[in-house]
């Protein structure tokens, strides 16, 4: 029969389980981290690529972290030739444990969550070794150069050109945007097109490029809500030898979709590796956040507002438990890997629903308060909108329609057009 | 339902599956309705022979209780006979066996449970009346001391098979504290009148108590105090509804992506349309999310995890709005074909619509659940 669910309390430490190694490793990052890691802070952003100085402390406990020996953060398990520790998940787990009343390098996420990967996956010996240990050893802030002006859901119909000039080198030419934190990296995955007379996703090839030249403009861009944690690049000549080529010459798609993959995953289990650890409960545990809304407004006893809140409760609720059950079902090979995008379109129908209702629940207060500079943050929630980047949700509806549940795919011009053949933002404008 | 079961679970599902396609498909309620039958007893007693009740009942009263595993069982029947909208008294007579099973006096258990075990005896429960909190809180009913036993007042609604039903499970409210009788249905000064309802295969009834006696030996439990057996009966019988109600919407969905897969409009499939085929996925989301939510119920509620409470009224909520919202998205997708009594989409539209009613409303379940979240 089934597990008892008090065998699958989350416990604080697992101390108990540590081998003489393990718990010398332990004792060896709590005393280090004692004396070294700046707190965790319970309302610090995870990242926040608009505050410069998160950024550079950032910088700075990922260098000391890989000083120490530690391998840099999420370097634990990386093997020993690229920079990390070579160790199992099991050190790991405990590093991170220990870690919880600390603040980590969580700017990196996109080095750790979305490069590394990449390069361990489709790298050369010398970029694994090069590019692996400049991300562990804080030397590199990593940016993803996938969207462009002319369109971001359609990835595969970039055209950011790369041509491969005489010197052996590939010389780069358009502009790419929405870059978290491009404005403080040091490089990026950046697709390009390298053949436009065939097939869309046939003439894409993948490089790692340094954003420290005088080809590379990298202008911040302004979001609804104030800050900018974006930029825009205007690529000119940007120059990428070619022991910077990731993969293949045309075979860029096979690693963008790695690149994808990555961070879906990294979403799934949850950005800031770390940083929820402790938190993890078993059970369902309803938000206090909605009644103390109503407590603070004088609402708790009125029958619409407890109406939005159980409503409220069941929304967390049961996003939380779709992503456990699909994520179950990915393990025992229950359902195929396209089924991984149904927790991520869930969650975007929920955060939506969610706001809509949080923002009824604070009435007039979600939209101006006195007292309060944050209040206006919930009804600003509703403007600002959180289902555009990582795929927005028609594309996740789409990959949910026809990857999951096989409707037939929309109809397009022939899959074989040449990409040169194809209407794009830019033909369709001159034509 | 469970993205877990394990292998004596996928046969009892795959077992009840095969049995009811053979005895009981959807025809079967088409054919009951034209014949304004009520179900098929002869099905009924061969369900319970498959254990569909035993599993509430301990060995030494005819079950198999001991080698089951409860309410994440019944759940997978549950959701079996929601794929076939069967009409049958499963979730009542469930909810007086489980009554019984965990309160009754050795007496009571023999007395009763070997014939609920075994098809014969059908069982109804009278927990509330009409209003905001019907299907949730008792209160509909009093009793009080009377000669050696209690006397029975007032007026239960929404009642499930109780003209089928052999024994009435009486949920009173006496005061501050909640009492509980077992008494069989015809006993004097009970009424029972039928309700007019839109699920073609559940049958509903309001039960009057006028005086009805029930004698000291009719007490499941101790006068007054069976607030938590009540709130255990609840959930039992909310986990299985759930489970239900994930069946019937399952089903649903199932017949709908083959229609929209082979359904020609303008040259291309239908379910090729964007217009349809985002709904379809966002209909697909809920539905795992019902599925998730059910199975995390039946589970919580078994294992008397500590927030079983929660987690039912979180099913009832969703699943009880999302299946409704799917299935009539389902029938609008189906055209003109879908509005006809023909065709069998209105016969699970009928049971979601209904099932999401019972056992309190989801604006029930929200108020339950700011109180158990101390709002
Ligand atoms: C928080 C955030 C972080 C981001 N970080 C990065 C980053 O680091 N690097 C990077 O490269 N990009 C990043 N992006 C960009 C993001 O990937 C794109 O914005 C996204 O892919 C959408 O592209 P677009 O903005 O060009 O919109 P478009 O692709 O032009 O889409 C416009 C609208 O049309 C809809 N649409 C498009 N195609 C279809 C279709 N086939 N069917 C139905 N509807 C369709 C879209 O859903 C959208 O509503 C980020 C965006 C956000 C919001
Ligand atoms: C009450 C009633 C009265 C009627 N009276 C008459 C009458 O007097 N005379 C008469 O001739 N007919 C009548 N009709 C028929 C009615 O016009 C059709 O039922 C309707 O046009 C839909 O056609 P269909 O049922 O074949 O569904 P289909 O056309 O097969 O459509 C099935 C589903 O696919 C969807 N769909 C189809 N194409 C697309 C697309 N391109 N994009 C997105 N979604 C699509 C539809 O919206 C629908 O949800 C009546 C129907 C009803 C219910």
């Amino acid at each position: 029969m089934q597990n008892n669910p008090a065998a699958e309390i989350v416990v604080k430490t697992t101390e108990d389980q540590d081998t003489d190694e393990v718990r010398a490793f332990r004792l060896r990052a709590r005393e280090w981290m004692k004396d070294n890691l700046p707190p965790r802070l319970p309302h610090e952003a995870g990242n926040d690529f608009d505050d410069a100085k998160l950024v550079e402390r950032d910088r700075e406990i990922q260098k000391k972290l890989h000083a120490a020996g530690f391998g840099g953060h999420q370097g634990i398990t990386v093997p020993v030739e690229y920079g990390g520790l070579g160790l199992d998940q099991r050190f790991e787990d405990v590093f991170l444990e220990e870690a919880s009343p600390y603040r980590l390098p969580w700017s990196y996420g996109n080095a750790t969550n979305i490069a590394m990967p990449c390069i361990l996956g489709h790298g050369t010996e010398e970029q694994k070794k090069k590019y692996v240990r400049k991300i562990l050893d804080g030397t590199h802030l990593w940016a993803q150069l996938l969207s462009e002006p002319s369109g971001g859901s359609d990835l595969a119909g970039v055209l950011t050109r790369a041509e491969q000039r005489e010197d052996g080198n590939w010389y780069l030419n358009g502009s790419k945007v929405w870059t978290t934190g491009g404005h403080h990296c040091d490089m990026g995955l950046c697709l390009a097109r390298t053949d436009p007379t065939v097939r869309k996703h046939a003439g894409l090839t993948m490089f790692l490029v340094d954003f420290h030249q005088p080809g590379m403009t990298v202008n911040p861009i302004k979001l609804v809500m104030g800050g900018s944690e974006f930029c825009q690049e205007f690529l000119d000549d940007v120059v990428v030898p070619d022991a910077d080529r990731l993969g293949e010459v045309n075979g860029g798609w096979k690693v963008a979709q790695t690149q994808l993959a990555s961070e879906r995953k990294g979403m799934a289990r949850g950005w800031h590796v770390g940083m929820h650890r402790a938190e993890t409960s078993p059970y369902i545990e309803p938000n206090a956040r909605y009644g103390k809304i109503a407590k603070k407004l004088g609402t708790e006893n009125d029958s619409y507002t407890r109406a939005m809140i159980g409503e409220l409760i069941v929304y967390d609720a049961v996003s939380d438990l779709i992503g456990k059950r699909i994520n179950t079902g990915l393990r025992s090979g229950k359902f195929h890997g396209e089924a991984g995008a149904i927790p991520s379109l869930m969650s975007s129908v929920f955060d939506i629903d969610r706001t809509k209702l949080v923002s009824a629940i604070c009435g007039p207060e979600a939209i101006a308060s006195v007292d309060e500079k944050s209040a206006n943050g919930v009804g600003m929630s509703r403007v600002s909108t959180h289902r555009i980047g990582g795929g927005t949700l028609e594309t996740q509806m789409n990959l949910v329609a026809e990857r999951h549940l096989g409707l037939p795919r929309e109809l397009g011009p022939a899959p074989d057009t040449p990409f040169n053949e194809l209407r794009s933002n830019k033909t369709a404008k001159i034509a | 339902m469970d993205i877990e079961l394990n292998e004596d679970q996928t046969m009892l599902q795959d077992m009840t599956r095969r049995f009811l396609e053979d005895r009981s498909p959807i025809g079967a309620l088409r054919k009951q309705v034209n014949a304004s039958e009520s179900f098929d007893r002869d099905v009924w007693k061969e369900g319970a022979e498959l254990g569909w009740i035993a599993l509430f009942v301990p060995e030494e009263n005819g079950g198999i209780a001991e080698s089951a595993g409860g309410v994440e069982d019944a759940a997978i029947v549950a959701e079996e006979l929601g794929r076939v909208v069967f009409s049958g008294p499963f979730i009542s007579t469930c909810a007086v066996t489980f009554a019984i099973a965990q309160s009754g006096s050795a007496e009571q258990r023999e007395a009763h449970l070997p014939g609920l075990a075994a098809g014969e005896t059908l069982g109804a429960w009278c927990l509330s009346g009409r209003g905001p909190m019907a299907g949730i809180d008792a209160g509909a009913i009093t009793a009080k001391a009377s000669g050696n036993g209690f006397e029975l007042n007032g007026s239960a609604a929404f009642v499930q098979d109780a003209a089928d039903a052999d024994l009435l499970l009486v949920t009173a409210a006496d005061g501050d504290g909640i009492s509980q009788f077992v008494i069989p249905s015809d006993s004097a000064g009970v009424s029972i009148e039928a309700m007019e309802a839109l699920d073609l295969g559940r049958r509903l009834y309001v039960v009057k108590f006028d005086s009805v006696k029930a004698e000291a030996d009719a007490l499941l439990g101790e006068a007054g105090k069976a607030q938590d057996a009540l709130e255990k009966q609840l959930q039992t019988v909310l986990a299985l509804q759930c489970a239900e109600t994930v069946g019937v919407t399952d089903r649903t969905f199932e017949f709908t992506l083959e229609w929209v897969n082979d359904r020609y409009a303008f040259g291309r499939p239908i379910g090729s349309y964007q217009g349809l085929k985002h709904r379809l996925a966002r209909h697909c989301g809920h539905l795992e999310g019902a599925k998730a939510a059910a199975s995390y119920a039946a589970r919580a509620v078994r294992n008397d995890a500590p927030d079983a409470a929660i987690a039912v009224s979180v099913a009832k909520s969703h699943c009880g709005r999302m299946s409704t919202e799917i299935i009539r998205d389902c029938l609008q997708m189906h055209g003109g074909i879908g509005l006809t009594w023909e065709h069998d989409i209105h016969l699970y539209l009928r049971r979601a619509v209904s099932n999401e009613q019972l056992w309190g409303s989801p604006a029930a379940h929200h108020e339950r659940l700011c109180q158990l979240a101390g709002v």
